[in-house]
């Protein structure tokens, strides 16, 4: 080693294990497995299987699950199993549409909050805020009424509309630290670009609070968009969704066909708790950056 | 020796405290700092030290006067454009604090080696990996602690590797804001001799911000006194600990506490009077280079 060391003197790391309980904690392998298989057959099975989601076969109504029908049929005589794929489809497309939108919008408010004069920042998180205090279903209801009759884009639309704002909240809080703080100066001192600074210093410390959020916001979406359907306030009857199956649960129930309302809800469930559970690992994650001071 | 690195001159920022009302923090200072100089700036906690060293890193923009690296005037937006690169790289600050200046987010390595990996330099031991861990020895850190994160280290070991990702660059002009307050004594002198190891071997320059006056005492070559963003005096260490001439130095001076216990209680505190400072006067020079704020005081 080299003698000028000696100048200030080395003293070895303490322990060099990683403390145990600072671990991200484990990787949920099972729910990113589960919800890679549902995008996967949501995308492939609508267009390898024969059967038509939406086809009425009234000779076959109430089928229960067995060779030919694997989850059965439902009281107007359509496949469940293909339904559970096209409608699958449908939802986790409504899931990711209106999140995508209500992120867009979330990080445009709160980046103009954040970096906006103090006035204007005041003015855009009180109306934050009243949005906020409005119940969203309610108003989801009221914009899609206004819109007529639903259909995916629209009801992404008016889900991704209502959404965005506990998210702007936090980025407005995240710009205002991250706009000031000392290693974004410090970065820039050292001659870091707008580019750079952007890159290792601010989107990491950005997406890291926000991404357990925006996977909440997943899930919100696709539970929105279930309900509106069940309530028949959704989409169609004869656009295939979770929801709008789940919707005929009433149909289901009298005429004692447990699969009808059973394998749609199981799917939904499966789904809601493997996006929770990703999101959790997330914020986990995220949690790890808190200083020791 | 005596090139001009440094040179600050009538240095006045002020911070708006809303409702039209301006804090002035630092207020027409001005000094000059010698290539392979340590220039000491000592004064109280709030005195407008920090707000120096940012101003000189073009963190902040001074309201009024000028500040000069090398000629150039590094507050003139058009000369620091042409210049910025060797501005960029040749000035170097290490941040009073620095569980903020350091990104919670990265790797310590990557945090030594990032302004390596700004500026694209090709780093001089092989890797940047290579070269992080050369500084953190340097310091006196085991490269162990190059995959931690900085909020599993010591104040002390992050204060460590802030110093560490300055002297990557090997600075011209290295500012330390009270780089080493956070540090045990043992450290605190290691690293002071660092310091003095970088001036004599390699002619760094400091512009060494500190509270600690024994330090200043031992490290430093030169010293200037602040006061309410006031430059009282600017003497030779020497000069200034032997014969200071502005009552607030004075002050300063004769709280340092002697560790002989018999003179320590003979020592006689000189107070200084808050209301009777007077900031209007001008700099006075008293001997080739010393300096002392209003001319009345300066009479010994
Ligand atoms: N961003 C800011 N906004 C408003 N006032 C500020 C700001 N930064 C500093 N000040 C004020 O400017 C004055 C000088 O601050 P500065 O940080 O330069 O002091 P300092 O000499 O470094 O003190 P310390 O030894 O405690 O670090 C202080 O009165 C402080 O309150
Ligand atoms: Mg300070």
């Amino acid at each position: 080693m080299d003698e000028r060391f000696a100048l200030v003197g080395l003293c070895p790391a303490a322990e060099q294990a990683a403390p145990k309980g600072r671990r991200p904690g484990k990787r949920p392998a099972l729910a990113a497995a589960f919800l890679a298989l549902m995008v996967l057959g949501c995308l492939l099975f609508p267009l390898l299987l024969t059967k038509d989601p939406a086809s009425m076969d009234l000779s076959n109504y109430a089928r229960e699950p067995d060779g030919t029908f694997w989850f059965g049929t439902d009281t107007m005589g359509r496949d469940i199993f293909a339904m559970i794929w096209s409608g699958g489809r449908v939802s986790l497309s409504i899931g990711f549409l209106a999140t995508a939108l209500s992120t867009v919008i979330a990080v445009a408010v709160g980046a103009v909050s954040g970096l906006a004069p103090r006035w204007l920042d005041a003015l855009i998180m009180r109306l934050t805020d009243i949005l906020l205090s409005i119940p969203s279903l309610l108003v989801i209801i009221l914009l899609q009424a206004a819109l007529g009759r639903a259909n995916i884009a629209s009801l992404s639309l008016v889900i991704g509309a209502t959404g965005w704002m506990s998210v702007a909240r936090v980025v407005r809080t995240e710009v205002r630290q991250l706009r000031t703080s000392e290693y974004v100066a410090a970065a820039r001192c050292m001659g870091g670009g707008t580019f750079h600074i952007l890159r290792r210093h601010l989107a990491p410390n950005f997406l890291a609070s926000i991404m357990f959020m925006v996977v909440m916001n997943v899930r919100g979406a696709i539970v929105a968009e279930s309900t509106l359907s069940f309530m028949g306030a959704g989409l169609p009857l004869d656009t295939v969704s979770w929801g709008s199956m789940l919707s005929l649960a009433e149909n289901a129930l009298t005429a004692g066909a447990w699969w009808i309302v059973l394998i749609p809800g199981l799917f939904l469930v499966a789904t809601l708790l493997a996006v929770t559970e990703l999101g959790e690992w997330l914020r986990r994650s995220a949690n790890r950056g808190q200083s020791n001071l | 020796m005596c090139e001009t690195l440094l040179d600050v001159r009538g240095l006045c920022h002020s911070f708006p405290l809303g409702a039209g009302r301006y804090l002035r923090a630092v207020d027409g200072v001005s000094f000059r700092i010698r290539k392979g100089e340590i220039f000491g700036l000592v004064g109280e906690s709030g005195s407008g030290k920090s707000t120096v060293a940012r101003c000189v890193m073009n963190i902040l923009r001074p309201q009024a006067g000028s500040i000069l690296y090398r000629g150039v005037d590094v507050c003139d937006p058009a000369q620091f454009r042409a210049n910025r690169r060797m501005l960029q790289t040749e000035r170097q600050i290490i941040f009073q604090d620095s569980s903020s200046s350091l990104d919670q987010r990265m790797k310590v390595a990557d945090i030594i080696a990032e302004p390596l990996a700004v500026n694209h330099i090709v780093p001089p031991r092989g890797s940047l990996r290579a070269e992080a861990a050369f500084q953190l020895r340097y310091v006196g850190m085991d490269p162990a602690y190059l995959d931690r994160y900085p909020p599993e280290l010591s104040g002390g070991q992050r204060q460590r590797v802030a110093i560490a990702r300055a002297l990557t660059m090997e600075p011209s002009l290295l500012v330390a804001d009270e780089p080493i307050a956070a540090l045990d004594v043992s450290i605190q002198a290691q690293i002071i001799n660092l310091f003095r190891h970088l001036q004599a071997e390699h002619g760094f320059t400091f512009l060494f911000i500190a509270h600690d006056l024994a330090v200043v005492r031992y490290l430093c070559d030169r010293v200037g006194v602040l006061y309410r963003g006031k430059l009282v005096e600017m003497a030779p260490t020497k000069e200034l600990f032997d014969r200071p001439l502005h009552p607030y130095t004075k002050a300063l001076l004769s709280a340092i506490p002697i560790p002989d216990p018999r003179r320590e209680r003979a020592r006689t505190r000189f107070h200084f009077d808050e209301a009777a400072f007077d900031r209007t006067g001008g700099f006075v020079q008293v001997s080739p280079e010393h300096f002392v704020l209003g001319g009345k005081e300066a009479e010994p």
